[in-house]
């Protein structure tokens, strides 16, 4: 290899090299005013996972508001579920980033917004259109409102008929009970069906803890007084479900894979009939329903386990929603956008790609005509809902209850060994980041 | 004296299937992501180890035109040329001044670089990474090429002061006797013989920063800042049920990797172990 | 070079000293280091890298082997050699992602297994606990073996023939050559390179564990980068920063060691 040519790719490239400093430099933006009608945005989004289809549902919304707004450009990124919160904390810490961010709804949302990361919605949205917006009271922190959200899931309990007359049970009988449950469990398991289907390479077991695990309290109140150390972890009537799921494992009633195939590869296991029982988001069941077909699918709420008054309590959720950061030079432009995603026929176009209800109440649910649909929004008017992961600091649910859902399939870890790590990791939560505790604290306890 | 012709027969046979078992291994996940990149995502599902009896270049297409890839490829490509030029140039220098130099302390230097070489990056991230925020120019491609240079020089610097170690003094010797001053030197014979070493250590740096994940992630979190690397991974949780599609990424990824190496291969593989031998 | 190396060396150590974000820090003193080492999750890690350590004299013995039977002047031996170093090239992050397609339960390594009638050795490899670590290791050595492989070849070829060939002439069977000839003679190579390979073990992995199990499941596979790393994603800053600072003390500590001993060999 000749000298000369090695100085010569050299040169080039430092020149190259100063191009790049410079174009850099340069790059800047310079600050031009909030106009509504003329701004670029940067949308960080997430929503497949619970509603498939709505990737393509935005970006169909987003090439209809570039037309009516010829000024105005909304770059979406797509984010994945493992990263979503940690991708957002350290894009705050670099005080940049997106102008409209998607979270889970409570503390993933609020976290954020007690750090001073974001800016309240309803500081950009007038009263009058926001209070059509469905679930807003998980969002709510001093009286502000702090994110808008999109849509609501339930998370019904699905079984598929076929195979459970296979196994020689009653196909139009789900489980209503945990004792049920498992007795379907054995015979499914007798005629080398898998019962129940699920991934938990990353998060599935944290669905556990909200839909299960709640099932012995009596108040969510209760789970806020242990995030804050007022109530014990280890007081089973916060962790015994661990064992329910240690015992599914152990006994063979999950997928032999649950353990190393990811959260979204789970999903597909009921779909593709690999296994009998499952649950997922309305978004998931109508994918499924599409799969599997309307008259081979049972839909009902999961069944019961626990004795507290929330046993019997759904787990509607707005699950994730959209704010404003902070830092964006283009508020008033961010709030317009997303307004307009509440908009009838955006709404309508919603239902249409998802089959997952919009949060509004505008929405007319003379709309939803499939049958399963109807139960599912049945399911999703129960007259009390909550989903306990939303209460979860955002830091204590990855390293706690993710994790340690991902140690009971695992194997690696025993129940209390998951409690004894709740319990890390809450003491940590509260001495590495002790402005975010004294913030929830003030919240949870009523401020 | 020598074992018999049949101990000599079944020697070599066993070390030929030896190595081919090797090579089979070191081969095979390499054919896995170029045959599931060329099949559909319902062959993928359906045998996992099949053959691409129907290769398709959907994927591949996807990845090209419908995902951000080629702008992540672009950057991937602009930091690694920037900060590899800026190393090895100012390893040359450094490198020269010091083997060739009368200055006190050039060994100190040389076993300062060494030493700096032991350091894992990872504990200098969150300072500089506070730096850069605060200089803002996180999430722009200066910040990475900035640290990524920091990092090669020690390294670059070893490297090339043990192979001007090996020129003779008596080269250099003589030229100066002839009133040749350090620059003249450097530009007429220290260069000229560095060819193929510096060749060899710009292919090395190279294929480092451009396989780099950890500080790509931190520093360039926009995404039209992002580097391949970490776009890869943000592949892999977005499309965790479509294997073809990420590893039609993957396999993009490799590709100028592949064709460096065949290209350059006798050079690098002498180059890099007659650096590591001293 | 001072600035890429010595401010931030300094500013790691003062941030270990913090907790909060680091837009307003908080000074803790020591607790931050307290709270690492109680935490299990960080014992784990440090654990995992230790584990990966076991990685090294496996990856060394066969990089051994083939180098010394590349080294018998086989035919073909430099296509063989071009194969072999090819993984080493390879992005980390890339290979990883295939392999963990590969590895999973119902993947092609288990399926290929179950084929060809040895469903018994078809493992969770990413979903047990305790394998999690050990595929990650299998990786390692899967893509530095043919760094290894190219050393020892060009080490090798540098040995003087004299020796081997008295050896041979003085009766010296294969294994005997091999093992009592050319291996203690390149004993310095295979050493240097065991130091190299300690370090990358310990404080070059993060690619690898980030793109095949991201640590999990649960902390089991986690390692010291990955846990700086996670601490970092969780904005608790002062944290990494005590992982980071006791990561470096470890590395240094390993390398004074080893060159420490080396010294000694030397004076004996």
């Amino acid at each position: 290899m000749a000298l000369k040519h090695v100085l010569v790719v050299l040169g080039l490239a430092v020149v190259l090299s100063a191009a790049v400093f410079v174009a850099g430099a340069a790059s800047k933006t310079a600050k031009s005013g909030d106009d509504p009608n003329n701004a670029t945005l940067t949308y960080w989004y997430w929503a497949e996972s619970d509603a498939p289809g709505a990737n393509n549902w935005l970006k169909g919304q987003v090439a209809l508001y570039e037309k009516a707004h010829p000024k105005v450009k909304v770059n979406v990124v797509l984010q994945s579920t493992d990263t979503l919160t940690s991708a957002f904390t350290t894009a705050a810490q670099t005080k940049s980033g997106p102008d409209i961010a998607t979270q889970w709804a409570t503390l993933p949302t609020l976290t954020p917004a007690w750090a001073g990361a974001t800016v309240p919605i309803s500081d950009y949205v007038p009263k009058s259109e926001w209070k059509n917006w469905i679930s807003t009271a998980e969002n709510m922190w001093e009286g502000k409102l702090w994110a808008m959200p999109q849509y609501l899931i339930g998370i019904p309990f699905v079984w598929n008929k076929q195979l459970f007359k296979k196994a020689g049970l009653n196909p139009n009988k789900g489980p209503k009970t945990w004792a049920e449950f498992l007795a379907d469990c054995k015979k499914l398991k007798a005629a080398g069906i898998t019962p129940f289907g699920m991934g938990n390479h990353g998060y599935g077991g944290a669905w556990f803890f909200s839909l299960i695990g709640k099932q012995n309290l009596n108040s969510i109140n209760e789970l806020k007084d242990a995030m804050i150390g007022k109530q014990d972890f280890a007081n089973p009537k916060f962790s015994g479900f661990y064992q329910a799921l240690a015992d599914l494992k152990k006994n063979g009633y999950l997928n032999s894979d649950v353990a190393s195939i990811s959260f979204g590869q789970g999903f597909q296991l009921f779909g593709q009939k690999k296994a009998a029982m499952s649950w997922g988001t309305d978004g998931n069941v109508a994918q499924w329903e599409s799969q599997v077909g309307a008259k081979n699918m049972g839909v009902e709420a999961i069944p019961i386990w626990g004795h507290g008054k929330l046993a019997s309590s759904y787990d509607v959720t707005q699950s994730s929603d959209a704010f404003i950061t902070k830092w964006s030079k283009h508020p008033q432009a961010a709030a317009q956008f997303l307004t307009f995603l509440h908009s009838p026929e955006a709404l309508k176009a919603w239902y249409k790609a998802t089959g997952v209800f919009p949060a509004d109440k505008r929405f007319p649910s003379s709309l939803v005509k499939d049958p399963i649909a109807k139960q599912l929004l049945k399911l999703d008017q129960s007259p009390v809902s909550v989903w306990p992961e939303n209460f979860v600091p955002p830091q204590v649910d990855q390293n706690a209850d993710l994790a340690g859902g991902e140690m009971i399939t695992a194997g690696s870890g025993s129940p209390s060994d998951v409690v004894k790590l709740w319990k890390t990791q809450l003491s940590q939560w509260k001495s590495q980041h002790p402005d975010e505790y004294n913030s929830y604290k003030k919240w949870a306890t009523g401020s | 004296m020598r074992t018999t012709a049949r101990h000599g027969i079944v020697r070599v046979l066993s070390q030929h299937a030896f190595l081919i078992i090797i090579c089979l291994a070191a081969l095979y996940p390499l054919w896995f992501i170029v045959s599931t990149a060329l099949r559909s995502n319902a062959a993928y599902q359906l045998d996992p180890t099949g053959f691409p009896s129907h290769p398709t270049f959907a994927s591949l297409r996807n990845m090209l035109f419908h995902q951000p890839l080629p702008r992540w490829m672009w950057n991937s490509f602009l930091v690694t040329v920037s900060s590899v030029a800026v190393s090895t140039f100012i390893a040359l220098l450094a490198a020269y001044a010091a083997v060739f130099g009368r200055f006190r302390g050039h060994s100190i230097f040389i076993s300062t670089s060494v030493a700096l070489m032991v350091v894992p990056p990872v504990t200098l991230l969150v300072p500089m990474f506070v730096f850069m925020v605060n200089s803002g120019m996180v999430n722009h491609l200066q910040s990475v090429i900035i640290f990524y240079t920091g990092l090669l020089v020690p390294f670059a610097i070893f490297f090339m002061a043990g192979f001007f170690r090996t020129i003779p003094n008596e080269l250099i010797e003589a030229a100066s006797s002839e009133g040749a001053g350090p620059f003249t030197i450097f530009r007429r014979i220290v260069l000229p013989l560095s060819g193929a070493a510096s060749f060899t250590l710009i292919v090395v740096q190279a294929i480092w920063v451009w396989n780099e994940l950890l500080i790509a992630l931190v520093f360039l979190q926009s995404e039209s800042s992002r580097t391949l690397m970490a776009g890869l991974t943000q592949f892999q949780g977005r499309f965790t049920t479509d294997e073809p599609l990420v590893l039609a990424g993957a396999l993009l990824s490799i590709l100028p990797v592949v064709v460096l190496y065949l290209s350059g291969q006798r050079f690098f593989v002498r180059g890099l172990t007659a650096g590591i031998g001293k | 070079m001072a600035f890429a190396f010595g401010f931030p060396l300094v500013q790691v150590v003062r941030d270990s000293f913090y907790a909060g974000n680091f837009a307003s820090p908080i000074w803790v003193g020591l607790d931050n280091y307290k709270g690492v080492l109680s935490d299990p999750a960080f014992r784990q890690s440090l654990f995992d890298n230790m584990k990966l350590l076991l990685t090294v004299p496996i990856m060394l013995g066969i990089g051994l082997a083939i180098a010394l039977v590349l080294n018998d002047r086989i035919r073909g031996g430099r296509h063989y050699q071009s194969v072999v170093f090819l993984p080493y090239v390879l992005p980390a992050t890339a290979i990883g992602i295939a392999f963990s397609f590969l590895l999973q339960e119902n993947g092609v390594l288990n399926t290929s297994l179950r084929h060809a009638h040895l469903g018994g050795l078809a493992q969770d490899w990413l979903g047990n606990s305790h394998l999690a670590i050990v595929s990650v290791g299998g990786l390692v050595i899967w893509q530095q073996l043919g760094f290894a492989v190219v050393v020892f070849t060009a080490a090798l070829l540098s040995l003087p023939p004299e020796t081997a060939e008295a050896a041979r002439i003085d009766g010296a069977g294969w294994w005997q050559l091999q093992l009592r000839v050319l291996v203690p003679q390149i004993r310095p190579i295979i050493e240097l390179l065991a130091v190299i390979q300690v370090i990358t073990v310990i404080s070059w992995v993060f690619n690898y564990v980030y793109v095949l199990t991201a640590g999990g499941p649960g902390f089991s596979s986690s390692v010291m980068e990955l846990y700086i790393w996670r601490s970092f994603s969780n904005g608790s800053d002062g944290t990494a920063a005590s992982v980071a600072v006791m990561l470096l003390g470890m590395a240094s500590v390993l390398i004074g060691l080893s060159l420490w001993v080396r010294k000694q060999k030397i004076v004996q």
